[in-house]
């Protein structure tokens, strides 16, 4: 299984790529999603993508729209992973595309639950 | 850390006393953690500080603060997935073939810590029936009075609704309230909410279709366990069901029970003449 | 737009809701049985701040200010380094930036309207606006002095910066 963290924290790619890689995945990291964009045109195309929502070039929602738009990265599960918590931010994003939602702060117990509830805990997969 | 030893057996001693559940030896980070900022919060250096205070000034408020501290696990909506997929896909068409339409079926959260499971059903419930607040009721226990005003309150903090629910049902069953999040009423008004201690004999509850009873009986020893499986299937109706924790089986336990496959886990009902 | 409209920060949000956030987001992003407890102690001789601005009905930041050493343990173990690995300034203005992050952001869910939030920032705190246009937290973590403030920015709304110097 592969993942895409994208968020401009480095801080915050560490943390959520640590939770990941113990689930067993292959974690790859990008800025912003202009280079979250540049990682899938090189050809990593990852099984999720846990996307923040601020970022400077391009934030988190124009990402999911542009993989959405895109026939080739259909089966690219996108879950934003973000300090915005309003409802009509959350709508905004599921509308735009977006599979699932995690907002911060958020445990690792929440990121295996989300994983569980989107079919893509490793575990789970291979049951 | 700052707990020591004989601070450590002070508080398991406590904890089964009034709840009887069991705290093994290598839960002292547990204890630590769930009880440092309350030390800390009171001007003590640590935990064991707290402990001595208490144990000098006995305080009931106090004590029952550290028994919720330490039995309350952070639980998750919709947990495990299958008790409540097999719900809506089998468990439900089957009762409501099975009983009258003017009959409200009842289900039992028997365990409810602080409503996460009573409320997925109310979702599951409200999105699967037009009528569900007429047709169905919930009723949610817990040992713990703190635990019971919270699923009354039906409110949930950030790190709450971030286990396992989906972001589609925070949107439609959930409104902002502060910087938490409250159920919708009208799936409030599905659930009542009762202390119950499982341990004891019951109080008048029921007779019960579904029963969820999950990631509780491991906290207490055989003997209780069966005594709480005989309990709850007495308030049961003969061809309800019985959901128990993903790890958890009545075998070997009480032999009252038949086991049925549902999906990739399992449900139990009354064994017939039983 | 009415200028007289924009609210002080006091009216919007009180410590107990900012405290309530603290206590969400230090297991979380600090480490688990982290805590930030709001019992103040001595402030220190030198500070460092990390801070994102809100944008919207009402206008300011929300500042987390401590001593450069506590910034460098809060790093450590936002990122769970362990030595010999040593945390540089770019690991403690991104960890103590995205603290600033997501109280912010929790912060801001909580306020009227709908607002934007600013990209984390790190050095002297901002200046504030009104003195009754601040809702501060003095607290701790592992002992240590370490302040939430919510501020509003200079110059908001309700101040008129009309006037024309004179010849």
């Amino acid at each position: 299984m592969r993942a895409l963290v994208i968020d401009d924290s480095r801080a915050m790619r560490r943390i959520v790529g640590t939770i990941l890689t113990g689930f067993g995945y292959e974690v790859r990291e990008a800025g912003d999603g202009r280079q979250a964009l540049d990682v899938l045109a090189e050809g990593f195309t990852p099984d999720l993508c846990c996307i923040d929502w601020n970022m400077p070039v391009m934030d988190g929602l124009q990402f999911v729209v542009n993989v959405r738009a895109n026939p080739a990265y259909r089966q690219v599960t996108l879950m934003m992973v973000t300090t915005e918590s309003e409802t009509g931010q959350i709508v905004k994003a599921l509308a735009a595309g977006a599979h699932e939602y995690l907002i911060k702060p958020f445990t690792a117990d929440a990121m295996r639950d989300k994983l569980a509830l989107l079919g893509l805990l490793p575990e789970e997969v291979s049951a | 850390m700052t707990l020591t030893a004989t601070s450590f057996d002070w508080v398991r001693q406590l904890v089964h006393r009034e709840s009887a559940i069991v705290l093994q030896p290598g839960k002292e980070y547990l204890v630590e953690a769930r009880l440092l900022p309350m030390a800390q919060q009171r001007g003590l250096s640590g935990v064991s500080e707290l402990v001595e205070s208490v144990r000098k000034t006995p305080d009931p408020a106090v004590t029952r603060r550290i028994v919720e501290a330490l039995t309350t696990n952070e639980t998750s909506w919709f947990r495990d997935g299958d008790p409540f997929t097999s719900f809506t896909g089998t468990v439900l068409p089957q009762l409501l073939a099975a009983r009258r339409p003017d009959e409200r079926l009842q289900i039992w959260s028997a365990a409810c810590s602080s409503g996460q499971e009573a409320y997925t059903l109310a979702m599951l419930l409200s999105d699967a029936l037009p009528n569900a607040a007429t047709r169905v009721s919930i009723t949610a226990t817990d040992l713990s009075r703190q635990m019971v005003e919270r699923t009354r309150a039906g409110r949930f903090s950030q790190l709450e609704v971030n286990r396992g629910l989906p972001a589609t049902m925070l949107v439609r069953h959930f409104t902002r309230a502060g910087n938490e999040w409250e159920i919708a009423p009208a799936l409030r008004r599905m659930v009542t909410a009762s202390e119950c201690n499982l341990a004891a004999p019951l109080p008048r509850l029921g007779p019960f279709d579904v029963v969820y009873l999950r990631n509780v009986l491991i906290y207490f020893d055989l003997a209780t366990k069966q005594q709480i499986l005989n309990r709850v299937r007495q308030i049961m109706r003969p061809d309800g069901w019985l959901f128990l924790g993903a790890a958890e089986t009545t075998l070997g336990v009480d032999d009252n029970w038949e086991r049925v496959v549902l999906g990739r886990g399992s449900a139990y009902r009354p064994r017939k003449g039983a | 737009m009415t200028l007289s409209s924009a609210q002080p920060i006091t009216e919007l949000l009180d410590v107990e809701t900012v405290q309530s956030i603290a206590d969400e987001v230090w297991p979380s992003l600090v480490g688990d049985g982290e805590a930030f407890v709001p019992v103040p102690v001595a402030p220190p001789a030198e500070v460092v701040s990390a801070w994102v601005t809100i944008s919207g009905p009402w206008n300011g930041a929300v500042v987390v200010t401590c001593a450069p050493a506590t910034a460098a343990a809060l790093t450590e173990s936002v990122l769970m380094t362990r030595p010999p690995t040593v945390v540089d300034d770019e690991d403690v203005a991104d960890a103590l930036g995205e603290l600033a992050n997501v109280l912010g952001g929790n912060i801001k869910s909580v306020l009227p309207g709908s607002s934007a939030l600013g990209l984390p920032q790190i050095g002297s705190a901002p200046s504030t606006g009104r003195l009754d246009d601040v809702c501060r937290v003095n607290g701790q973590w592992r002992g240590q002095s370490l302040t939430i403030t919510v501020q509003g920015a200079t110059g908001a709304p309700h101040t008129e910066r009309n006037e024309v110097p004179q010849p």
